[in-house]
Parts: structure tokens; sequence; C-alpha cells
């Protein structure tokens, strides 16, 4: 059955592996990727496992592995998994908050070989930042980690999520990453999927401020050439096309959970209808050749007009699944982010609505809360046009 | 090594060429010697040199352009001959206009507004190196001094310019998104003058070199016309790319330029500043040279980002160990693949430079 055939082009293999190691985390940040139902602990993978998988990731052509959560650092065994990575000459990239127990295991990490540090800031005055975190003292603890970061000579990625409550700070989040000598900025609008989905009404940042922020990062691109490197995601609502998401669907990116199931995206758990597989039950490279789950949206056959005929087709492989799915009610439609898409007038109204509204009071993630998103869709009446 | 032209040494090299021969070895001149060979031309027109660096290039042609009707007036005070003149003087009709606002040096001054000058401090001429002002002099000299045969032989580079201009055009328009369409009229009018004032000057040569004297003397013409283009971008690039030694009061990024302008000139970044020959660039921690053994091909992996590598960065980055020179690489990879040390210095230059700005590479 896997025979190949002579129309068929060969399947790429996946360049990065999401290793979400547990979704414990100090912080409780309103936009947080992880999935409502957060994994608990008792159903974590084990040391073990996590190894066989980044060995079967190496195998299968894996170069970067990125170990996320979650905070990584709350797993016990960091050390250990990172020392694999090494290994195996896979890059290993920390995805940290750098609290809590981050700053006791830094050296450690560093000796086994870790790579690169990406640290989160949620705002450049403490006091909003702790609250958007939802963490007190948190941001001294960070300063602390990213100072050492440096003096070990570690490469830092400071990463910004943008949204309303911090749109006012990007010149100040561009200071920072200089004055902590980060040699990347990551200044991220929030995508609104899984928790930022539940808080968007209070998220949403109005289109003056979008513009403003654009126009802030270019000049400073320019300022820092050679000296900062600055990656700017702008958000999805105003934008004109929307973006490749996870690089195309199965084409790039794995993301194994703390539980071991394997998703094209770390969103994609929010389309019910798909089938994952677990690493307990198959290798990496079957998972990525024909899970269900990964060859639902791979290519382009599974897509509808207006994408079918689109030239962006292979650019921007229809946007984003999880997003077409919350937006307009199935994961195979245009991500309404696209301009092409017909509900994308009606999506960048929303926006402007509810970035003209009071915000709503931020709702924290938790584990075992039983959120379920309660946001207007463009496809309710009540959206005026 | 090609040996000097002209070669007198054989009595075959004294005979009189026929016009198609002398046409030949004026054209095995320019494709030996014309200034599109040059290291800077390349960088150029693919697109490698940086904003300031594109600026240099435009200020000090100034200086060559303005000077060409000058040039071709000289010429033209030695004509003797009415219908001559009548052809001649359509030179500096080209260059000056017929009124204000119009002609080539005006569309000089236009490419060099495009890209950040004030129009006051170009025309000045003040920031150009002393090697364009003695090259571009030479040649005015040259012209007044010469036989008017050597005269009008030493403007035959034009029948090279076509094939230059179109490369330049193309590859600026690709290449640099502070270049417009707007930006590059200068060229588009050259591509059809110059072709046929080069027609009217090899006719005139093939012509009137009538000995082989003569006709040696017209080639050693285009060779130093050559030579007076090729100086200019060798000046170019000491100052402004490698070693990047400026002159004393030669231009220096962030002057001269119109407020907007200044504000986007290059940065010399802290801790990685711009490499020069004899810094020693290494790759930094969390910047890894690795052979991606399932696509079979060499990756640099670096933070949140791998950089596919073809075999020639591969071959450079193999030899960064943090303690060659960038001299030193050069070096070696010219005796590994017999080339020109200075050609390669000029390309790694650029590309250690490129990875610079990237954050990847540091000195």
């Amino acid at each position: 059955m896997n025979a190949i055939t002579p129309n068929a082009p060969a399947l790429p293999a996946p360049v990065g592996l999401l290793a979400e190691l547990t979704h414990r985390c100090p912080l409780r940040c309103p936009y947080c990727s992880n999935p409502l139902e957060l994994d608990r602990r008792s159903g974590e993978l084990d040391t073990a496992t996590w190894q066989r998988v980044l060995t079967e990731a190496a195998a299968l052509g894996v170069l970067h592995v990125h170990l996320s959560g979650g905070e990584p650092t709350a797993r016990n065994d960091i050390v250990e998994i990172t020392q694999t990575c090494a290994k195996l000459g896979l890059y290993s990239n920390l995805i940290t908050s750098g609290v809590g127990g981050a700053l006791a295991k830094l050296d450690a990490l560093y000796d086994v070989g870790l790579d690169h540090v990406q640290l989160s800031v949620q705002g450049v005055d403490a006091a909003n930042a702790e609250k958007i975190g939802g963490l007190k003292n948190a941001q001294p603890q960070k300063f602390a980690f990213a100072e050492r970061v440096t003096q070990l000579g570690l490469p830092l990625t400071l990463n910004s999520v943008i949204h309303r409550g911090n749109i006012h700070e990007v010149e100040g989040f561009i200071d920072l990453a200089v004055k902590l000598g980060a040699k990347r900025l990551e200044v991220a609008h929030t995508q609104y999927y899984g928790w930022a989905y539940v808080n968007r009404a209070a998220l949403m940042p109005n289109k003056a401020d979008v513009d403003r922020s654009i126009r802030i990062v270019e000049a400073a691109r320019e300022r820092l050439k050679g000296q900062l490197v600055i990656d700017l995601v702008v958000p999805d609502y105003y934008a004109k096309y929307p973006k490749a998401c996870a690089g195309g669907w199965g084409r790039k990116l794995m993301n194994v959970t703390p539980a071991g199931k394997v998703l094209p995206c770390h969103a994609a758990e929010t389309i019910k209808q798909l089938e994952f597989w677990y690493v307990t039950d198959h290798s990496l490279g079957d998972i990525w050749a024909n899970s269900p789950a990964f060859t639902a949206y791979r290519g382009t056959d599974w897509m509808q007009e207006p994408c079918r005929s689109c030239d962006r087709r292979e650019k921007d492989w229809g946007g984003c699944r999880c997003q077409a799915l919350a937006l307009a009610g199935d994961a195979a439609a245009t991500d309404p982010a696209c301009s092409l898409s017909p509900l994308h007038a009606k999506v960048r109204d929303l926006a402007t609505e509810e970035a003209a509204e009071t915000p709503p009071d931020y709702t924290y993630r938790t584990i075992g809360s039983n959120v379920q998103p309660n946001v207007r869709s463009p496809l309710n009446e009540e959206v005026s046009l | 090594m090609t040996a000097p032209f002209p070669t007198p040494v054989t009595d075959e090299s004294q005979r009189l060429l026929s016009p198609d021969e002398l046409a030949a070895a004026l054209r095995d001149i320019g494709a030996r010697r014309y200034h599109n060979l040059h290291p800077f031309h390349r960088l150029l027109h693919d697109g490698k040199l940086n904003k300031d660096q594109v600026r240099a290039w435009a200020l000090n042609r100034y200086y060559y352009q303005a000077m060409i009707p000058i040039k071709d007036a000289a010429v033209l005070a030695r004509m003797e001959d009415a219908s001559l003149r009548r052809i001649w003087r359509q030179r500096i009709v080209d260059h000056d206009g017929d009124a204000p606002g119009d002609g080539g040096i005006e569309r000089w001054l236009k490419l060099a507004e495009g890209v950040g000058f004030t129009r006051d401090y170009v025309e000045s001429t003040q920031g150009i190196l002393s090697a364009t002002r003695f090259s571009v002099d030479a040649y005015v000299h040259f012209v007044k001094e010469r036989s008017l045969l050597e005269a009008i032989a030493s403007s035959l580079t034009e029948m090279f310019s076509p094939t230059i201009i179109s490369e330049r055009v193309a590859g600026m328009l690709k290449n640099y998104d502070f270049i417009t369409k707007d930006t590059l009229a200068y060229f588009d009018k050259r591509l059809t003058q110059a072709p046929r004032d080069a027609d009217f000057a090899l006719d005139y040569v093939q012509q009137h070199a009538t000995t082989p004297q003569l006709q040696r003397q017209a080639m050693a013409a285009l060779t130093f016309k050559c030579n007076v283009l090729w100086t200019q971008l060798d000046a170019l690039y000491f100052a402004y790319v490698a070693p990047g030694m400026i002159p004393p009061d030669a231009w220096t990024p962030g002057t001269g330029l119109v407020p907007e302008a200044a504000a986007t000139t290059t940065a010399q970044a802290a801790g990685t500043g711009t490499l020069g020959p004899h810094d020693v660039p290494r790759l930094p921690r969390g910047v890894r040279l690795r052979h991606d053994a399932v696509r079979d091909q060499h990756v640099l992996l670096a933070p949140e980002r791998t950089f596919d590598l073809d075999a020639n960065a591969v071959a450079v980055l193999e030899y960064v160990d943090g303690t060659r020179t960038v001299r030193d690489i050069a070096g070696l990879l010219a005796e590994k693949f017999t080339a020109d040390r200075a050609v390669i210095e000029a390309d790694i230059l650029v590309m250690l430079n490129d990875l610079a700005t990237k954050r990847v590479l540091e000195r």
C-alpha cells in the first residue's frame, strides 16, 4: 500500500518537532496555545518514551526540536531529554517562561548541549506583565534567567505575544530585547485559537494600534540591523492573506502532546472529527505518513473554492484549519482570515467591534476547568455588517 | 595571466589588420578588461551591496557623467570637418539636454536622489574619491592631448555597455527594494544611444586606422579607457567594500542625504559590525553546520531557522573555525579551486556579512 505511484510526489520529511513535554506551567496566560482540556501530570509520557520519540524523529529527518509545554523545565528529566537531543544531533530549542525552576536547571542544560533559549515576556511594565501572566513576581525571575542565558553565551530569543493589553509596549519590548542581550525578538500578534479564542474580546487590539505596531517594528529592524533580528507575526483578522499554518498541514511540523498524541499543529485537537494517533501505539514515521489526522488536510486535494483554484494554494495552504472550523464552521473551508473568504469582511468587522468595546476580564488558563468558548462568530446573525 | 595589449613582438603582430579583424581585436579588449568583469559590479548587479555601497557608487559615478560633455566638447574642438562635428555634438545634447530638467546628467542626478542624496551634495562633488577625480580627469586630458583617432577610439567602451546596462537594470530592480524603474531612467536612454554612438566611432576607427601603428594606437586608447572605468571601481571597492578604508574627506555613510534617507543608513551593529578581510569569523554557540543525512545536504542550524547551503557556502563555512581570518579562508579556497584569491575574498565577504546581519555569524 505504500508503493510509490508515478503521480504521487514523495512525502517530504518533517523538519521540526514541537515536544510539549508537559502542560504544567506556573503562568496562566489567557492566550495560551495549549488546549482547553489540559493533560495532567499522571498522563505524561515517561523519559524513555520521549527518548525513543526523539530517536525516531532524528531518523525521520527532523532537524529542530522545540522543547515546550507548558513549562518544559517543570519536568524533572528536562536535562536528560535535552542531552538526548544533543547526542542525536537535533537542534534543541528551550521554549520557557523562565520562572519557577527554570533558572536552577539552566547551567545543567547548557552543559549537556542546549542550543537556544526562547524566553517569553508578557509585558514590559512588571505590573502589567504579571497581570497578563497571572503570576506575581514573575518579571524579576525572567530578567535573572535572561541574564544567565547571555552570561553562558547561549543565544537568546525573546518572545512577546501582542494583544490589546500590551500593544502599547511594542517599543518597550524592542528596548528590552536589546537590554537583555537577545539576538532575536518575536513580536507575535496573538493567534486566536485555544485559550486566546476564549479570551478574544479581551485581547483583540484595534486596527490603528496594529498598524502602528507594524511601523514600529519595521523602523526598528532598520535601526538595529545586524544587532537584533525581529520576527513579526501579524494578526490574522486584519490580514489580507492567511499564514501557512505550521508551514502547511503535515508538511514541516509534528507536535507531540504531553500524553503522546501526535498533532499536525498545536490546536488541531479542536477539530473533533480527526483521528489522532499516539506515539505509544505507532512509530513517528508511521504517524507522519499514515495517521488520518496528518493525511486529512495535507496537500491541496481536500480544498474547496476559492482555495482550490487559487494561485496561492501552495503558498498559504488555505490558511489555518482550526480557524476555518472556529469561524466558518467547516475545517475544510477557506480560512476566514483570507480576504478571498466570503466571511472575511464579517471577521474583520467582528474584530473591529470587539476592539472598540470595554474588554472583559481574562479567563486564565487552569488545569481541570470546564471552560467552553463562548465568543461571537461571524456565522451568528447578531453580527452587524 | 594575459599579456598587456598590444604586444608588438613578432612581424605577424605588426601586420595591418582587416577592418573585421580590427573590430574583433577591439572587442577582445572589452571581453577581458571592461568593468562589467569587476568584482564591484558583480556585487552591484547581484544585489549584494548594501544601500550605502550603492550610494557611494551613484555619487562617484556622477562625476564621470558630469565630465562626459566636457570630454566630448574637447573632442569636438579638434574636429575640422563640420559633418563629423554635427554627429559628435549629439553626444553633448544627449548628456546636457536641450533644456533644464532634460538630459543624461539630469537623469543621473535623479538616480542619486533616488538613493537618498540631496542634489546639491551630489553636484558639489565634494564627497567623491580622489581616484574617481584622477581617473576622470585623465580621460579628459587624454582626448585633448592624443590624436583624434585615439580620442574617438577611447569612446569605444560604448560597444560593450548595452550588455552591462541590461544586466544592471534587471539586477538592480530585482535585488534592491530602494531602486525603482524611475530611478534607473538614465539607462533606458543609454540602451539606444550607446550602440548608435559606438557604430559611428567604430566605423571611424576602422576607416582611419590605416597602418599597423595607428591600429595599435587605437587599441591602446581603448585599453586606457577600460582602465579609467576599472580604476574607479577599484577605488570604490577599497573604500566601501573591503578593507573599507575611506580616504579623508571622502563621503561617509549618513552625510549628504535627505533626512529620511539618513535615518536608514546601514547601522554598524555592536558586537558584529561589518566583517573585513582581517576579521576572524566564527559560528557562535547555537549555530551549527550539519550534514542532513535524510535529505543528503548540508544545513546551517540556527535559532528557529535552518539555512539550506549550496556547495560553495559549505566550502566556506567548513573553513570558519574561529582562528582563520577571512583572508586566510579566501587563500585556502583559492588553492582548493585554483581561482583568484581577491575575487573569492570579495564573494565570501558578502556571504559572511549577510550571515552576520542575520545574527548567525560573529567575529
